[in-house]
């Protein structure tokens, strides 16, 4: 009888702990190139507002940010979202899986046409860091047309490669410049650069 | 013919016994396993290293081994010790712990902290670095504070401020987003500045000796020396990566890099290959 009954119990404590575990939400962010740990922690800590926040991971050179959440606080992705904006960053793509496997998905894809012809072209871009690079390439890659974006920190040189069919350099200069980036030909508005996290906080370029 | 010998062979010994000039020279380099470094510090049993991303600090070895963990800690970054007492500033709850021999007491700031980086005392004098509110701390007995600065780019203001020390009659201000280091009185007066012609990319740890002034620069993978009047006098980047601090213990130089999982150690000795002198910052 002891032993059916330490059995039920072992059992019953087994199920709950499965219960619990499986009435979390998975989420995993990525934010634009965390620098430093003074910025990774920052944001950290601006999460721990959330009431039964758990298992945080933060990759500094990657920017993926993962936490889990208990299913009733049912976070949304846009106050995920604006909760890494709050503390200061730019969130890139957000997923999140909920306790039932439904998962939610920020990522978008790049629209080319499949006859189109690529253009490369180089684009001077001032920044100064792995946030800078995040943010350059989310805001260029964000316009259909283009198929790459790579910003060099070293050199302050955004490769692009588009379809110029359908999107022009400027185009692109002006979408970099719409998040805080001077380019060659196109200056970032004095708020949004006052907006940047203090670390991207680049020497202003003469247009 | 034989005071022409006996003339070369003195010229020849002058020149051969010419002091070079000193300088830091990488003498160590010691693993620490499974640690990234932010904040380091000297206590009679060793050298502490505060390992943020793990919650915790350890005290290394001359091999670099850990032979004592103090774990269970919120994201701790530019430790300090007075005495026996090790300072412990935790980023992550907003306290800041002074620890001693498992006797713990938390110091106690009416107007309260966000992200405390960096603290320093001395006696009872103790100065704070807090972080988000880009601000410094400072009290003369460690019961009533005042503070200084606000968010800016003005001498006096502060971009994040990460680290402190306090030297004499001065405090000593890694502005880590303004890529500087400020000093000022204990009023709070701004008396001069470092570093900006140096282009530093975060400022993000300083220690001040009698003659020098050390600098991380975090995002440049480098350390800036200076003398007390801003004159650059040796930049260390070698086997460099993400460096957050530094500290001085029986004549070396010791360098916490964040990324590499090492504490480099430098000896001040002759430069037998001493590279050009470097740019010169003017204070004030």
């Amino acid at each position: 009888m002891k032993y059916t009954i330490i059995t039920l119990l072992a059992f019953f404590c087994m199920t709950t702990t499965m219960v619990a575990q499986e009435g979390t939400d998975q989420y995993e962010i990525q934010v634009d190139g965390l620098g430093c740990p003074f910025c990774a922690y920052g944001l950290e800590k601006k999460f721990k507002e959330f009431d039964g926040i758990k298992n945080v991971a933060i990759e500094i050179e990657t920017g993926d940010f993962t936490f889990t959440l208990p299913s009733e606080a049912n976070l949304s992705m846009e106050a995920v979202e604006a909760q890494v904006v709050k503390a200061g960053y730019t969130p890139i793509t957000t997923k999140i899986t909920r306790a039932d496997g439904t998962i939610e998905s920020s990522e978008t894809t790049t629209m080319i046409a499949d006859n189109a012809t690529l253009t490369d072209k180089n684009i001077s871009v001032a920044g100064k860091c792995e946030m800078c690079k995040a943010r350059i390439e989310k805001a260029a890659k964000g316009i259909p047309g283009v198929a790459e974006a790579v910003w060099s920190v070293e050199e302050k040189t955004l490769m692009v490669s588009y379809d110029a069919n359908n999107v022009t350099p400027q185009t692109i200069e002006k979408a970099v410049a719409g998040v805080g980036h001077d380019t060659q030909n196109v200056k970032a508005l004095a708020s949004t650069y006052e907006n940047l996290p203090a670390c991207c906080k680049y020497e202003r370029l003469e247009q | 013919m034989k005071k022409s010998i006996f003339a070369a062979l003195t010229v020849l010994m002058f020149f051969s016994c010419k002091e070079h000039p000193k300088s830091w020279q990488l003498s160590q380099m010691l693993e620490i396993e499974g640690v990234n470094p932010i904040g380091i510090t000297h206590r009679a049993d060793g050298i502490w290293l505060s390992d943020g991303d793990h919650h915790r600090i350890v005290r290394i070895d001359e091999n670099g081994e850990i032979t004592e963990t103090i774990d269970s800690l919120d994201r701790p970054m530019h430790i300090a010790t007075n005495g026996d007492e090790l300072l412990i500033p935790q980023y992550g709850n907003d306290e800041v712990l002074r620890w001693k021999e498992n006797v713990v007491k938390i110091i106690a700031i009416s107007d309260s902290l966000d992200a405390p980086a960096g603290v320093w005392r001395d006696g009872k004098e103790t100065v704070i670095a807090d972080f988000y509110h880009h601000r410094i701390l400072y009290s003369e007995d460690g019961v009533d504070w005042k503070s200084f600065g606000s968010e800016g780019t003005e001498n006096g203001q502060f971009n994040y401020p990460t680290d402190v020390q306090l030297l004499g009659d001065e405090i000593w201000v890694a502005d880590a987003y303004n890529n500087r280091v400020q000093v000022f009185d204990k009023s709070g007066t701004f008396l001069k500045k470092f570093g900006e012609a140096e282009k530093m990319n975060a400022s993000t740890g300083i220690y001040v000796s009698k003659e020098q002034l050390f600098v991380t620069d975090f995002e440049n993978n480098r350390v800036l020396i200076y003398d007390h009047e801003g004159v650059l006098q040796q930049e260390l980047s070698e086997n460099i990566e993400k460096p957050t601090d530094m500290i001085l213990v029986d004549g070396k130089l010791y360098v916490a890099n964040y990324k590499n999982n090492r504490v480099n150690i430098y000896d001040w000795k002759e430069d037998l290959n001493p590279k050009k002198s470097k740019n010169k910052e003017v204070n004030n």
